[in-house]
C-alpha cells in the first residue's frame, strides 16, 4: 500500500512540474529583439505623456531640472523648469506646425526664432523619428535584458546597454559627443510601450556623471498640438 | 476637553524633570510650525516646483496648519483617556515621523504628507503638555507652569523662521531642520520611557465627541480647499470653490446643531450669544491672519525683491518676530493696569494695523534709511511696531474669552483660542494667496520678457523687464499689505466694541 502511494505521489510530482513548466509560457524575446519592436511602437503611436528629469551635474550650460508635457512628434507641448541659481523657474513650450513657441515667467505666448531656440534648449530633436530617443534604441550596443521589473503598475524588462555620446549628441545637443553612455530601457512585454528610458554617463562634463530620465505614459491616446495665440 | 485635573502624587523632583522633558518636546514642536517660511525656496527646488509657481507652494504652509487643528479638539480627551504621557509619546513619535517624511520627500505630496503629520503630532502635544503640567502642580500653583509651558510654545514658533533660515543657509541645507526632530524626539523618549512604562497616570472615563471634531475637521479642510487657487492666473479661489465653500457651511451648521444636542460638546456654542466671547474670538483669529501674513510675505519680500538668503529673510522678520514677545508682556500689564481688555487690545491692534498701513509703502530702497541717526532703520522700526501690536492683543482677547466661558469650560476656552488663531492663519493665508497670485497674474498678463539670441539691446531690456515684476511683486505685496491693515483695523473696532472690562477683583 505505502509502495502504490509512492508510486502516485511521483505520478503527481511529475505532472506538477510539467504543468508548472508549460504555466511560465514562452520565453521572453531577447534584448535587441525588444529595442527593435519597442523602437517601432514608440515611433507609430498617436501620443503620449512625457516627464523628463535631470540629475547629476549639469554645470551651467544646461538649464533645463525636468520637463514634463504631451508629444506626439515633432509637435509637443511642455512645461519646464528651469534652474536660475538656487531657484528653479517654469516655462511653457510648444512645437506645433514647425515652429516653436515659449510662455515665459510673465506675459503671453511668444515665437521663437531658431537662432533662440538654438542657443538655449533645443528639444526639437529629442523625439524626433531620424535621430530622436526612440530612434536611438536601435543603435544601443552590447544590449542585455534584466528580470521582470513593475514601472508605474506595468510589467517591463529593463534592457541595458551601450550607446555612443556621438549618436546622443544628435539628440540634444548639449550632450557631449565623446565617449559612451549608459542606457536602460524599460521595455513592457507583450506590449512593447517603453515606459521608462534612462542615459547615464559625463553628459555633460568631462569628469563628472550626469543622468537623463525620461518616464512615459498615456501611450497611443492622441495628441494634438496647436499653435497658441501670441501675446 | 480636558476633565477637571487631579494632581498626581509625585515627588517634586521628579515633576521638574517630566515637565522639562515634555516642554522640551513641545519646544521642538513648536520650533517647526513657521519653520519653513524661510526656507521654501530650496525645499520647493528639492520637489522639483518652480517659485514663479508658489501656489504649489501654500499646501507645505497650510498643511502643517490643518494637521496641527484637527487634532486640536481630541487631544485634550485623548490625554485623558489613555494618559499624558501616553499620548505625548505617540504624538512625538508621530512628529517625528512627520520630519523624517518631509526631511526624505522627493515629491511635494510626500512634502506636505510629512507636515501634515507633524502638525498633527505637534498639535497634540499642546493639551497633552498643558494638562500634564495641571496634573503635576496643585490649583494654586499651577498658573505660573502653565504660563512657562505656553510662553515656551510662544518662544518656539517665533525662534522657528529664524532658526530654520539658518540652518537652510548653513551647509547642512533644509532637510536638516526635520533630520534633527528625529535624534532629539528619541532623546526625550528614552528620558521619559521609565515612566511611561511605569503607567502610574491614572485612566480616566473622557467622553469624546468624534462627530463634533469630524465635522469642525472636515469643515475647516473643505474651506482651506476652496480658498486654494491652485490655478490663480485664471482665478483668485479654488475650481471647486462654488461647491466645496457651501458644503464647508453645511459642515459647520451641522457642527453647531451637533454641538447643540450632545452631552459633552468641544465648545459650548451657546457662548456665541455673548458678544465678548464671539468678538474676542473674531479678533483673535483676524491677529492669528495678520501674523500669518507678516510670516510668509516678509520673506517672499526679502528673497524675490531685496535678493537676501534664507538667513537674511529670517533675521528680517526676526525684527517683528521679536516684537510679539515683548507686546504680549506688556499687553498683560497694560490691561492689568488700566483694567480694560477693549482698550488695550484696541490699541495693539490699532498699532499692528498702522504697522502693517507702513509696510505696505516699501519700495526697493526702503531697508537703507536710518532712523535719526540710530543703528538701526525705519523698516527696523516699522517691523518691530508690526510685531509689538500683534503681541499687546494676544493677553487682553486672551484673557476677555476666558473670562467670558468662566472656571469650569477653562481647558476648553484654551483650545479654543489657540483654534481660533490658527482658523485666521489657515483661512486669511489662503485667502491672501490666491488673490495677491491672481493680482499678480492681472497685471504681468501683457508684459512679454525680452528674449537673448540675436538681440543686442537684451541685457538693458532684460534690466527694464526685471524692474516691472519687481514693481509687480511689490503692487501685489502693497495690495496684501494694506488689505491685511483694513482686516486688523477692524479687528480693533470689534474688539472695542465687543470685550467687557476686566472682572473686579475680589479682595479677602
Amino acid at each position: 500500500m505505502l509502495a502504490g502511494a509512492f508510486r502516485a505521489r511521483t505520478v503527481l510530482a511529475g505532472l506538477a512540474v510539467m504543468v508548472g513548466l508549460a504555466a511560465c509560457g514562452p520565453q521572453p524575446p531577447d534584448a535587441t529583439s525588444l529595442l527593435n519592436q519597442s523602437s517601432q511602437h514608440m515611433l507609430n503611436i498617436k501620443g503620449f505623456h512625457f516627464q523628463m528629469q535631470i540629475s547629476g551635474f549639469t554645470g551651467t550650460g544646461e538649464p533645463v531640472q525636468s520637463a514634463q508635457g504631451d508629444a506626439h512628434p515633432p509637435d509637443l507641448h511642455a512645461r519646464v523648469n528651469l534652474k536660475e541659481g538656487a531657484i528653479l523657474l517654469e516655462v511653457e513650450v510648444v512645437f506645433a506646425a514647425d515652429k516653436v513657441y515659449l510662455k515665459s515667467f510673465t506675459g503671453g505666448w511668444q515665437q521663437l526664432t531658431d537662432a533662440q531656440v538654438g542657443e538655449f534648449f533645443d528639444a526639437r530633436t529629442l523625439f524626433d523619428p531620424q535621430t530622436g530617443l526612440f530612434a536611438a534604441m536601435r543603435d544601443t550596443t552590447s544590449a542585455t535584458r534584466g528580470n521582470r521589473e513593475k514601472v508605474a503598475g506595468h510589467d517591463t524588462y529593463p534592457v541595458a546597454g551601450q550607446v555612443s555620446a556621438a549618436r546622443m549628441h544628435q539628440l540634444l545637443t548639449l550632450i557631449r559627443d565623446q565617449g559612451t553612455y549608459r542606457a536602460t530601457y524599460w521595455i513592457e512585454s507583450p506590449g512593447s510601450n517603453l515606459w521608462r528610458a534612462r542615459l547615464t554617463g559625463n553628459l555633460f562634463d568631462a569628469s563628472q556623471a550626469a543622468t537623463i530620465t525620461f518616464d512615459f505614459s498615456n501611450h497611443d491616446h492622441p495628441v494634438s498640438v496647436t499653435p497658441p495665440p501670441l501675446g | 476637553m480636558i476633565t477637571p485635573f487631579r494632581s498626581l502624587r509625585r515627588r517634586s523632583a521628579n515633576r521638574s524633570v517630566l515637565l522639562a522633558l515634555t516642554g522640551a518636546g513641545l519646544f521642538l514642536a513648536s520650533l517647526d510650525a513657521y519653520v519653513v517660511v524661510t526656507a521654501l525656496l530650496p525645499m520647493l527646488k528639492s520637489v522639483n516646483i518652480a517659485v514663479n509657481r508658489p501656489e504649489q507652494a501654500t499646501p507645505i504652509i497650510t498643511g502643517f496648519l490643518l494637521g496641527y487643528l484637527a487634532v486640536m479638539p481630541i487631544a485634550g480627551g485623548l490625554s485623558d483617556r489613555f494618559g499624558r504621557l501616553r499620548l505625548f509619546a505617540a504624538c512625538l513619535l508621530l512628529f517625528a515621523f512627520g520630519s523624517f517624511l518631509t526631511a526624505t520627500a522627493p515629491s511635494l505630496s510626500q512634502l506636505v504628507t510629512g507636515r501634515v503629520l507633524q502638525g498633527a503630532g505637534g498639535g497634540a502635544l499642546v493639551p497633552a503638555v498643558l494638562a500634564l503640567a495641571a496634573d503635576l502642580y496643585p490649583a494654586g500653583d499651577r498658573s505660573p507652569v502653565l504660563g512657562a509651558v505656553s510662553a515656551l510654545q510662544e518662544v518656539g514658533s517665533v525662534l522657528g523662521p529664524l532658526w530654520g533660515g539658518l540652518i537652510t543657509a548653513s551647509s547642512f541645507g533644509w532637510t536638516w531642520i526635520f533630520w534633527i526632530n528625529i535624534p532629539f524626539a528619541a532623546l526625550l523618549l528614552w528620558g521619559l520611557w521609565p515612566e511611561i512604562r511605569a503607567g502610574g497616570e491614572p485612566r480616566r472615563e473622557a467622553s469624546l465627541d468624534w462627530l463634533g471634531a469630524l465635522l469642525a475637521t472636515a469643515g475647516l479642510a473643505l474651506l482651506t480647499l476652496a480658498l486654494y487657487a491652485a490655478n490663480p492666473e485664471h482665478s483668485p479661489v479654488g475650481e471647486g470653490f462654488f461647491w466645496q465653500a457651501p458644503l464647508a457651511l453645511v459642515c459647520f451648521g451641522l457642527f453647531v446643531w451637533h454641538e447643540h444636542r450632545t452631552p459633552h460638546p468641544l465648545i459650548n456654542v451657546r457662548r456665541f450669544r455673548d458678544s465678548s466671547f464671539t468678538g474676542s474670538a473674531l479678533t483673535n483669529a483676524i491677529a492669528g491672519a495678520g501674523l500669518m501674513v507678516a510670516l510668509v510675505y516678509i520673506p517672499v519680500l526679502a528673497n524675490a525683491v531685496f535678493s537676501m538668503n534664507a538667513s537674511g529673510a529670517a533675521l528680517l522678520l526676526f525684527r517683528l518676530m521679536l516684537g510679539i514677545p515683548i507686546g504680549a508682556l506688556l499687553g498683560g500689564l497694560l490691561a492689568q493696569r488700566l483694567r480694560s481688555y477693549r482698550v488695550v487690545a484696541a490699541l495693539g491692534l490699532v498699532l499692528a494695523a498702522a504697522g502693517f498701513f507702513m509696510l505696505s509703502g516699501w519700495n526697493e530702497d526702503s531697508l537703507k534709511p536710518h532712523l535719526l541717526g540710530l543703528p538701526f532703520t525705519v523698516a527696523d522700526g516699522e517691523l518691530f511696531l508690526t510685531g509689538l501690536g500683534l503681541g499687546i492683543e494676544i493677553a487682553p482677547v486672551s484673557a476677555a474669552l476666558l473670562d467670558a466661558v468662566g472656571e469650569a469650560e477653562r481647558g476648553a476656552g484654551a483650545s479654543f483660542l489657540i483654534i481660533m488663531r490658527l482658523v485666521g492663519m489657515l483661512v486669511g493665508f489662503s485667502l491672501v494667496a490666491g488673490f495677491g497670485l491672481w493680482e499678480f497674474h492681472r497685471v504681468t498678463a501683457h508684459l512679454l520678457p525680452p528674449l537673448p539670441g540675436l538681440n543686442p539691446n537684451f541685457a538693458t531690456q532684460f534690466a527694464i523687464y526685471a524692474g516691472k515684476v519687481k514693481g509687480a511683486i511689490f503692487d501685489e505685496y502693497h495690495l496684501i499689505f494694506r488689505s491685511t491693515a483694513i482686516a486688523l483695523f477692524v479687528g480693533a473696532l470689534l474688539a472695542a466694541a465687543t470685550l467687557r472690562p476686566l472682572p473686579r477683583p475680589r479682595w479677602r
